[in-house]
């Protein structure tokens, strides 16, 4: 029950946290900034719509958002928020929920092919291009909390006794990871200084040029999909930062989303004080991750036997 | 081992057939068709009860030439390959039937299907030849029935060169077989298999890199893969197919029962294997992307999924060496089970491009475009093996390379080397596959969806009903496979049952995570099936209405102005750019009224260059110093001959 109740809570509060972001930069810009409840408004907005499709477009164009949509549910019905233990979990379960999202980014990138306009096909490549960097990253964390607690599930690495946290006596570790982490989060949920969301020109964005097309309820699915995966990244690098074993659920819940809402407002602040990397410096800012998870791996060899 | 022999007749049959009734064009591929389907469906059966019901191996054997004897078993390695043989192939001549379809060329079609059932038979020969001069023989008359069936479009050039590639590549890689080979003989003094374990262990270790060589040149390990990507746009698709699908692992095969044979748990034999395996499947995919000939492309992928089969081998070998169990167990199983899985959606990919080729005249992705309306069965069996290609779940890709992960991590809790050989292939397995992903969304959505790039893409239309039948039952498998992997990966279990060295694991526990990832698979098509009724629900008596694409601010968009798989890979290849370096050709502005310029780019295969520059360009000066060897002269020619022999008589 507990973790129906905390995968519901996390699908509704999502967009309000993507929210925080936008009100940290205006405030730091100096601007009012929208309404914190924008992000439902604009899903509102999406679903009440109609749709206009390319004639160019084919039925993968409509099968790209609710791909991608449903790999990202389907990660999140595995992990553990607030260390209430998810709804599903299996030994080995993120490497299939790795490859999900693998699948939801396939169709992202066929679907934006699909409209044959020239600014999309450039925004597929450079996903398809960062994503395999930001992918070996991403195995190699799992590597990395294999050898140090020996499980091979969401659930394992942040529930029960032998969690992985800055807690535990492999914090040194840690710390890299979470910057790694940190890198990753940025660059999967196109934030600066990876991609600027909030740009003007085409030719210079990375994820929005390859949903311009899409409208109405799509294009919802899209928002809300982008909103739950970088709920995901958060809730990772927020396991990461504080063990939830108090026995009162509430007041895990309260510091979950506490530190969640901190997390976000460094991403804002990050936006508000970065400028976007050259498109040529991206691959190397995201291989700076690889190298310090690498080097966490390799670290392991003298500490942990 | 009867029924095996018969079936093995009945596809000899189907391949005589078609020689002696060239004339009646149909009547000739049905009735092969038809023979040479019934034969393999005998031989799967046969090849499948071995796997199901172990026992003591079957075997047989009888005498050739007096002096040599033709001896056969059928273990479960051989078994599990027989499987692919015997279920691609059938498939593949069933795709012909569609495929070859110009009469005026019966006696050619007549002699193809000839030796495709030479093909079939010489390969099911090989998988359970279980001494030196029949696997020796069956090897050779495998590489030779294919080599005719790569040259059948013999009056291109292009297709002859392919053809001597291929050829050069085949008996240069016989010839360090035949080096091992001898050199076992020359320490056991007989042409069992069983004596291999004999040898002393130094000597074991240069049979094993020369039969790694002579396999690897035939499974096409970097940098022996050179000859692939020039046979299989050459030869046609259906061959292809089984070439790329069946025929190269046959050299997986030979690396596995050489592996097998010489029972040693040597370190070293998995560290060769582990890095040629890494360095292949990530090179294998970069050109890939590089390359925008769809069959060349595919010829490249084929060599990223061997790599990933050598990380599967390596990562078992590496278990064995350092006695960890089911590391061992799980990398070769994941190893047999990428064999099998590829094998099904490679021919499928084979198949679909070979329907590109046929009906838009082109393999150039760059002039295709559109090609799923045209060709909606085509495109949506080819989205379906990309997917499984690419690894990605709930298609039977992803199985596979589970188990080749699920075994990698096992290697994790291991000391120094072996932890950072467990490492690399994790992340080299991570990255082959995020490159793939990007590769084969590249073909699928260049030159199947947006517009047609040009006129010959925009008159494609859908292919005949025996290429299409064959092409839904591959991507049903892929996908059948993907949503219920169980029955097979214990076939793949089954497989490994008697390879030595791996001691007996129970995979009972990781019986129970295939079942989650089959439930993971089942839930995620149910959510999916769920969203997209939630998506109808959405639209319900909704304003739809259809546009041109939004093409930011620009009013005169043109299909020439798409993206093309050169600008999609074009960063990606840069990444890797010492590795894979690009010629580019630009004949530049220079008149102030420019007329037509022209832009070329080309990705240069590192090996295929460094092999030219350092092996043939010495090799053919040296050659050219003794030309004067040959004069032309006939009386000399004899005297040659006669002093040959009389050396040979002194000497030996």
């Amino acid at each position: 029950m507990e973790s129906i109740v905390s995968f519901c809570f996390a699908i509704l509060a999502a967009p309000f946290l993507s929210a925080i972001i936008m009100k940290v930069k205006a405030y730091i810009a100096g601007r009012k900034g929208p309404p914190i409840l924008i992000k439902y408004y604009t899903l509102a907005k999406l679903f009440k719509k109609g749709s206009v499709y390319s004639t160019s477009t084919s039925f993968v164009f409509k099968l790209g958002p609710v791909v991608s949509f449903c790999s990202v549910v389907m990660v999140l019905l595995f992990f553990p928020f607030a260390g209430i233990k998810p709804l599903l979990s299996f030994h080995g379960d993120v490497i299939i929920l790795l490859y999900l999202m693998g699948l939801g980014r396939f169709f992202t990138i066929i679907a934006a092919l699909d409209t044959a306009s020239p600014f999309e096909g450039m925004g597929a490549a450079r996903e398809a291009y960062f994503s395999t960097l930001a992918e070996a990253t991403l195995f190699v964390i799992l590597l990395l909390f294999y050898r140090l607690n020996g499980s091979f599930s969401f659930a394992a690495f942040f529930t029960g006794p032998t969690a992985i946290n800055l807690w535990s006596p492999v914090a040194s570790l840690l710390l890299l990871v979470i910057f790694a982490l940190f890198i990753v989060l940025l660059t999967e949920n196109s934030r600066v200084p990876v991609d600027d969301p909030a740009t003007h020109l085409e030719l210079t964005m990375i994820h929005e040029v390859m949903i311009l097309d899409h409208s109405g309820p799509d294009l919802a699915l899209i928002e809300l999909g982008a909103y739950l995966k970088l709920f995901f990244y958060s809730a990772f690098i927020t396991c990461l930062l504080y063990p939830f074993q108090l026995d009162n659920v509430y007041l895990n819940g309260l510091i979950f989303y506490g530190i969640m809402c901190l997390i976000y407002v460094f991403v804002g602040i990050t936006e508000s004080i970065m400028a976007r990397y050259k498109m040529d410096l991206v691959p190397k800012f995201i291989l700076t991750s690889f190298a310090l998870v690498f080097f966490a791996a390799i670290l392991t060899m003298e500490f942990v036997q | 081992m009867d029924t095996f022999f018969l079936s093995l007749a009945v596809i000899a049959c189907g391949g005589v057939l078609p020689l002696l009734m060239h004339r009646h064009f149909t009547t000739m591929k049905a009735g092969s068709c038809v023979l040479i389907a019934a034969g393999c469906i005998l031989g799967l059966f046969d090849a499948l009860s071995v796997l199901l019901h172990p026992g003591a191996a079957a075997t047989y054997s009888l005498p050739w030439l007096h002096i040599f004897t033709l001896s056969f078993q059928m273990d479960s390695i051989s078994a599990f390959f027989l499987v692919p043989i015997f279920i691609i192939s059938p498939l593949a001549v069933l795709y012909s039937f569609h495929y070859m379809e110009k009469p005026e060329h019966s006696t050619r079609t007549a002699i193809n299907y000839f030796f495709n059932a030479i093909l079939i038979v010489s390969m099911a020969l090989v998988a359970c030849a279980d001494n030196i001069p029949t696997f020796a023989l069956a090897w050779e008359i495998m590489s030779i029935s294919s080599y005719f069936l790569v040259v059948y479009d013999f009056q291109n050039k292009d297709t002859r060169q392919a053809g001597y590639l291929y050829f050069i590549f085949a008996q240069g890689g016989a010839m360090f077989l035949f080096a091992a080979f001898a050199l076992i003989y020359s320490y056991t003094g007989s042409f069992a298999f069983t004596g291999f374990a004999a040898i002393p262990d130094t000597v074991k270790l240069v049979v094993f890199v020369l039969a790694f060589i002579g396999f690897g040149s035939k499974a096409g390990i970097f940098p022996l893969h050179i000859w692939l990507p020039y046979a299989h746009p050459a030869a046609p698709s259906h061959i292809s197919a089984i070439m790329s699908g069946v025929m190269i692992k046959m050299g997986i095969y030979g690396i596995i029962r050489m592996y097998a044979l010489l029972a040693v748990p040597s370190m070293i034999f998995a560290q060769i294997v582990l890095i040629v395996g890494m360095v292949t499947g990530v090179l294998g995919v970069v050109y890939a992307l590089g390359n925008q000939d769809v069959k060349k492309l595919l010829a490249y992928s084929s060599v990223e999924n061997i790599g990933i089969i050598l990380i599967g081998l390596g990562v078992g070998m590496l278990g064995v060496a350092t006695g960890t169990q089911a590391m061992a167990f799980f990398g070769f199983a994941g190893a047999f089970m990428h064999v099998f899985n590829h094998s099904i959606f490679k021919s499928l990919l084979f198949m679909g491009a070979g329907a590109i080729l046929h009906k838009a005249k082109t393999r150039s992705i760059d002039q295709l475009g559109g090609l799923l309306k045209r060709m909606p069965v085509t495109g949506r069996t080819f989205l379906v093996g990309s997917l499984a290609i690419s690894g990605l779940p709930p298609f039977s890709g992803f199985i596979g390379e589970f188990l080749i992960y699920y075994g990698s991590f096992q290697g994790i809790h291991l000391q120094r080397t072996s932890f950072i050989l467990s490492a690399l292939a994790i992340i080299s397995l991570a990255v082959i596959g995020g490159l793939a992903t990007a590769c084969f969304s590249k073909v699928v959505g260049l030159a199947f969806l947006g517009e047609p790039r040009t006129d010959k893409a925009a008159q494609a239309s859908e292919v005949g009903l025996s290429m299409k039948l064959t092409m839904i039952f591959l991507a049903g498998a892929c996908l059948l496979i993907g949503v219920l992997p169980e029955p097979f990966v214990r076939l793949a279990f089954k497989g490994i049952g008697d390879l030595p060295l791996v001691a007996a694991y129970n995979p009972d526990t990781f019986i129970v995570i295939l079942r989650n990832i089959a439930k993971t698979a089942a839930l995620f098509i149910a959510l999916f099936l769920a969203v997209s009724i939630l998506r109808k629900l959405l639209y319900w008596r909704k304003e739809v209405s259809a546009g041109p694409t939004w093409g930011c601010g620009f009013t005169r968009p043109t299909v020439r102005m798409q993206y093309t798989g050169t600008s999609y890979a074009a960063s990606m290849i840069d990444f890797y750019r010492p590795f894979v370096p690009v010629k580019t050709f630009y004949s530049g502005i220079r008149k102030i009224f420019p007329g037509q310029t022209i832009y070329h780019t080309e990705v240069i295969d590192v090996a295929e260059s460094k092999i030219h520059e350092m092996i043939i360009k010495p090799f053919f000066h040296l050659l050219q110093m003794l030309r004067w060897i040959q004069h032309g002269n006939i009386h000399l020619y004899i005297a040659y001959i006669v002093a040959a022999i009389i050396v040979m008589l002194l000497f030996l």
